[in-house]
């Protein structure tokens, strides 16, 4: 294509828009063909050229990008471009809307993007709350409230919890245990670049004709194949966003297993580490089956298949089963990265040695193994084989020891410690706080009696944000503060970020806790409209969940402002010993100049003149390149 | 410590008692199942609380004085007896309240002793209404109506079936709910043990009109009630 | 802090060697991940069909008359599992360092996977029944559809190495680029036995 301009022949945005259109036209022709030669009287169907064009448009808006180039020519078996490192690192900030193979630039494109989509599905909780605010119609008829409900939830599960942490992680881990990058850097690119299509997708489906998805995230069949186009955006949204965390995972646990530092010992890696490989397993064993599951709805759809037709000997209950197979392991997916986070802040905030470190490290492997018997515990009243319920309630149940570990481990930790009491730490403790309360109403609801009154309230909603808001989103934010001056080489401020946190505290919990009260009382979850009993308490909950929205601008506001013009940071403003600290701010383009050796615990807060890592000084660099083809470089 | 948490815990406890969790019992089922609520209380309240107070005293015993900024804690890496205690207390709060909750179940699902005076009603899903069946009987044929009449204090089976998506039907003041799934029947039993009209509420998500796919429960007398199906034998 | 002014002291043009702290290769163990995630794809699959033929007690073929040729998959699954012994000859061949017998077994590979492709194929267009004729249709097509789909892709990768191998890649000492796709394809295999032995002939 010698005609057209440099801009749209090189690999970028420009480039992918391009492609994704010749991807459309693609899906357009490919339709019209197939129908034709299968005699169909009209050619032109809008639902099956939708569903092709969501399938093939992305992918080649991927190429256009330049995700594949490399390896379409290693494929072709030309010779790839020496590795000139062109690819890497980010000198303006266009390099972040490029594929870029650095670590670090990719944990900052997916902490930025995850954010954007908190402030979106944030945004669509407002709106919800706006409609509940009394009972009755207000602003949204009931078709585009659970298209609201089903969106916030997706969104904020696949496109910020899942992915931020895994950004933080992508940042950090690399430095962490020693590693000059992750071990597929192109991979790497790649998932991270899976995602935006992933969030326009499901966003987009507010536009699809029939309007958004509104089955809830858990999109239960035959609800789910029977509903208006909009909802193939979730289906397949949730391929890309799931192809996306396990190509991550992959890549944390190869980099994890084969990158550590010398001296690195699995037993000297920060829990930070711990904790993502454990996610990173779960991810890779369990997201497969949310794919399937979506697999199945979208044939059921599109190619009248009969999974889940109970008339056609199709069985419902098969799509519950599969789905929270993923789903609920997907819980911890999302609770995990923090429960790591939490391990960070903590040690270095409280100036001590992580307490019973080995069973930190056991207990996140025991919830992971126990993560997979539980799922059923979503179904207790869907009508299954009531002998599931028993054993499915007493290995819920049982998921609560680890946890107590976990959580009376931090409190150990926190005991005669020297507890500086700045953001990432308040953060921290109100997730230790926040968590025990949302895990205990977990093994209330793991009593089946008990979840057989209340699931489907407005119980479960407390549960959730609970877990998920009181658990996750503070560790988070724990985990942004913390690493904040790492990543941008600047202090945020101190006080607007207490005044956050305390914002936060108080409006979550006025928000989140009456609901519990709401839900025993009876009133049902996904509903635009409810008895006036509950009027009184629905009011206060959304005024506060508004003020909890305007917390999270004060958030906003600090980390812009202080992104562009906040002070320098220092290389180690919390005297934290682990390896990311002992890099400047932020990192140099390739981490180190040569890897550290580890030389102790990750957490010797305590032992005079105790280390985690040394750097040596680096001995003939030259050899050393030559020996070590970097590892993943050339590895496919 | 040990005195604020005990007082907290207390206090907790009372406000939970105070606290008109559910909506009025109206079911044999409800007794075991909010007294099992009641107990679930007593057990959480005093964790979360441990939790929290651990948290507030350390905060406020070990936050970093003046001149201290520079130093660290005792390098102090685990103990033991300690975790094998927080493995071992949790470990068996959990058991037993495994087993009484298992006990429960059992309780609430439990046949009456004479099956054959249990009524059998069949509900019937569809978006977005409910339907009720009696079987026929001596007295006259089957009754399909869309009010539901139960009498009270006679044990009743609901058959509960969809026939499009799924719904689940669920009355609070019963505390017993189940999916209405299309190709399967489902069902549960409760004994009515309070006179009155109770919203029957469609408490899985159908599309729509989910938010208002509501009909009523009427718990009535024996004679009432026969008087009632008598009435829609003749009927219809 | 000493460390810190070393690391950021120079602008340098590569990234230092990573020290490896393992004994596994990273794209070895990268694709063991993978096939573990597609095993349990494969093992969602194979859940719609435990819930619609054992939970669900549908009866299995035939169904309303229809049969599953099982003659002719059990051919294919010859075809299939020479293609496996193809696929190692070439590898042994290399690691000697014959590069026509990488080439001779590469090619034999690719046609063989390829045949099978061609005989599922047929097979589906002949086999008298449509996935949305009902569910045990649909479990049908759904689990050799996807494994359909893999062979796909299998055939993609064996396609690379084949470009690759006539020209003239590969050698005694470099040939991950043989050997990885290598197990993605005898995966594709083990896995067809799996799928052949539950949907044909069990
Ligand atoms: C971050 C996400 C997250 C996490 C970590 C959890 C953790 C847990 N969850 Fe939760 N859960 C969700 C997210 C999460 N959940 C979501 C999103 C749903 C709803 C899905 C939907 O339908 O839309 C849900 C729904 C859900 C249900 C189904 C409810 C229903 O729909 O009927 C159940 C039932 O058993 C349950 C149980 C639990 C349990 C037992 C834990 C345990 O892991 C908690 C363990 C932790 C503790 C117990 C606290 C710390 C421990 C101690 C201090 C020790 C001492 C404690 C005791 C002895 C009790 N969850
Ligand atoms: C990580 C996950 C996560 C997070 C962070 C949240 C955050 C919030 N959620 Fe959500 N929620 C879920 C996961 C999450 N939720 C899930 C899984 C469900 C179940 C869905 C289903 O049933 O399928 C659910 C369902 C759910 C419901 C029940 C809907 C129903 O069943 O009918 C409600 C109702 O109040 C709710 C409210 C909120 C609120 C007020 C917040 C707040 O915390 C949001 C705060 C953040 C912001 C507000 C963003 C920042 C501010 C702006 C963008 C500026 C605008 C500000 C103003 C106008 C003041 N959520
Ligand atoms: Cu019927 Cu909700
Ligand atoms: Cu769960």
């Amino acid at each position: 294509m010698p005609f057209m301009p440099p801009i749209v022949r090189a690999p970028g945005l420009v480039r992918g828009f391009v492609f994704f259109f010749v991807g459309a036209c693609f899906a357009f022709g490919l339709s019209v063909v197939t129908r034709a030669a299968y005699h169909y009287s009209d050619l032109i169907d809008g639902d099956s050229i939708t569903r092709i064009g969501m399938l093939a448009a992305p992918l080649f808006f991927l190429v256009g990008l330049g995700a594949f180039d490399y390896w379409f020519r290693w494929a072709a078996g030309k010779p790839t471009i020496p590795e000139d490192h062109s690819g890497h690192g980010a000198r303006s900030w266009k390099d972040y809307f490029r594929v870029n193979t650095d670590h670090k630039v990719i944990g900052v494109q997916y902490t930025v993007h995850s954010f954007v989509f908190l402030f979106i599905g944030g945004l669509m909780a407002m709106l919800m709350r706006a409609e509940l605010a009394a009972p009755g119609r207000q602003f949204v008829d009931s078709s585009t409230f659970n298209g609201l409900f089903s969106v916030h939830a997706s969104l904020l599960i696949f496109l910020f919890v899942i992915p931020v942490f895994a950004g933080l992680a992508n940042y950090v881990i690399p430095l962490m245990i020693g590693a000059p990058d992750m071990a597929f850097p192109r991979l790497n690119a790649l998932s991270f670049w899976l995602l935006p299509i992933a969030g326009l997708m499901m966003l987009g489906s507010f536009f699809a004709p029939g309007g958004s998805f509104a089955s809830g995230w858990t999109a239960y069949a035959p609800l789910s194949t029977s509903a208006p186009l909009g909802q193939d955006m979730f289906t397949i949204g949730v391929q890309f966003a799931g192809a996306s965390s396990i190509a991550t995972a992959l890549n944390f646990l190869v980099t994890i297993i084969t990158m550590r530092a010398p001296g690195m010992s699995f037993f000297r890696m920060p829990l930070l580490v711990w904790a993502n490989f454990a996610t990173s397993l779960l991810v890779v064993i369990a997201t497969p089956f949310i794919a399937s599951s979506q697999f199945f709805v979208l044939l059921d759809r599109a190619l009248h298949f009969h999974y889940f037709d109970a008339g056609q000997g199709g069985d419902v209950l098969m799509y519950q089963h599969v789905f929270w197979f993923y789903s609920h392991p997907a819980v911890y997916i999302m609770m995990l990265p923090g429960f790591g986070i939490a391990s960070e802040v903590i040690a270095a905030r409280s100036r001590k040695p992580i307490f019973g470190y080995r069973m930190m490290a056991f207990s996140l492997l025991a919830i992971v193994a126990l993560g997979f018997t539980v799922w059923a515990h979503h179904m207790f009243v869907s009508g299954m084989q009531s002998w599931i319920r028993v054993p499915m309630m007493v290995t819920t149940a049982i998921i609560a020891v680890p946890t107590g570990i976990k959580i009376f481990s931090w409190l150990a930790t926190l005991w005669q410690g020297v507890i500086h009491l700045d953001t990432p730490m308040l953060f921290a403790l109100g997730f230790v706080t926040m968590f025990t309360l949302g895990g205990i109403s977990g093994v209330v609801l793991a009593m089946i009696p008990i979840d057989i009154h209340v699931t489907d309230t407005y119980f479960i909603v407390a549960h959730i944000h609970y877990v998920l808001f009181g658990g996750s989103v503070f560790t988070i934010f724990a985990g942004v503060y913390y690493w904040f001056p790492k990543m941008t080489g600047r202090m945020f401020d101190e006080r607007l970020g207490k005044l956050h946190f305390w914002l936060t505290l108080v409006a979550f919990n006025v928000t989140f806790a009456p609901m519990h009260l709401i839900g025993v009382e009876g009133m049902p979850r996904r509903v635009a409209d409810y008895s006036q009993q509950f009027a009184g308490l629905n009011l206060a909950i959304s005024i506060a969940s508004w003020v909890l929205g305007l917390s999270t601008l004060i958030f906003l506001y600090n980390i812009v402002t202080s992104w562009r013009g906040g002070p320098r940071a220092v290389s180690n403003p919390w005297r934290a010993l682990t390896i990311e600290w002992q890099v400047s701010s932020p990192p140099p383009v390739f981490n180190f100049d040569t890897v550290p050796t580890v030389v102790g615990g990750p957490y010797e807060y305590g032992i005079p003149g105790a280390v985690h890592a040394v750097f040596k000084t680096p001995e003939v660099p030259a050899a050393a390149h030559a020996a070590a083809a970097p590892a993943g470089g050339d590895g496919r | 410590m040990i005195v604020v948490g005990t007082l907290a815990s207390a206090i907790g406890i009372v406000l939970a008692y105070v606290i008109h969790w559910f909506p009025p019992a109206g079911s044999k089922q409800a007794g075991p199942i909010d007294t099992l609520w009641h107990v679930l209380l007593i057990v959480s309240i005093p964790i979360f609380v441990l939790v929290v107070t651990v948290v507030l005293f350390a905060v406020r015993d070990f936050r970093v004085r003046p001149g201290q900024e520079l130093q660290d804690g005792p390098p102090i890496h685990g103990n033991t007896r300690l975790e094998v205690i927080w493995t071992a207390v949790p470990a068996t709060i959990i058991a037993c309240l495994v087993v009484y909750a298992a006990l429960v179940l059992h309780d609430v699902e439990k046949a009456p002793a004479d099956p054959a005076s249990e009524l059998r009603v069949t509900v019937t899903g569809e978006q977005f209404a409910w339907h009720y069946e009696y079987p026929a009987s001596a007295g006259g044929k089957a009754v399909d109506t869309d009010q539901l009449y139960v009498p009270i204090g006679r044990s009743v089976h609901f058959d509960v079936r969809s026939k499009d998506v799924l719904h689940d039907f669920w009355v609070p003041e019963w505390r017993m709910k189940i999916d209405a799934v299309p190709g399967i029947t489902t069902g549960y039993r409760i004994t009515p043990t309070r006179l009155g009209e109770f919203p029957v509420v469609c408490a899985e998500l159908c599309g729509l009109g989910h938010a208002f796919m509501r009909s009523t429960a009427h718990v009535v007398t024996q004679a009432r009630f026969d008087a009632w199906i008598a009435k829609q034998r003749s009927s219809t | 802090m000493e460390a810190a002014a070393i690391a950021h002291g120079h602008e340098h043009h590569g990234p230092p060697p990573a020290n490896r702290s393992s004994r596994v290769d990273a794209s070895t163990l990268g694709m063991l991940l993978f096939i573990i995630s597609e095993i349990m794809v494969f093992g969602a699959f194979f859940t719609a069909y435990f819930f619609i033929r054992v939970v669900q007690g549908d009866q299995w073929f035939p169904v309303d008359g229809h049969k599953l040729p099982v003659a002719t998959a059990f051919v294919n699954t010859c075809i299939l599992c020479s293609s496996s012994v193809t696929l190692h000859w070439a590898e042994l061949s290399i690691k000697k360092g014959n590069r026509n017998g990488l080439r001779a077994g590469m090619l034999a590979t690719f046609l063989l996977g390829l045949t099978f492709l061609f005989v599922q194929i047929n097979e589906y267009v002949n086999i008298g029944f449509a996935p949305h004729d009902f569910a045990q249709g649909s479990v049908f097509y759904g689990l050799t559809g996807l494994h359909g789909a893999h062979v796909a892709i299998g055939l993609t990768l064996l396609a690379f190495v084949n470009i690759r191998a006539f020209r003239g890649h590969f050698s005694p000492e470099q040939h991950r680029g043989v050997e990885i796709p290598g197990i993605y394809w005898h995966f594709v295999d083990a896995m067809w036995i799996v799928v052949f032995f539950t949907v044909y002939v069990l």
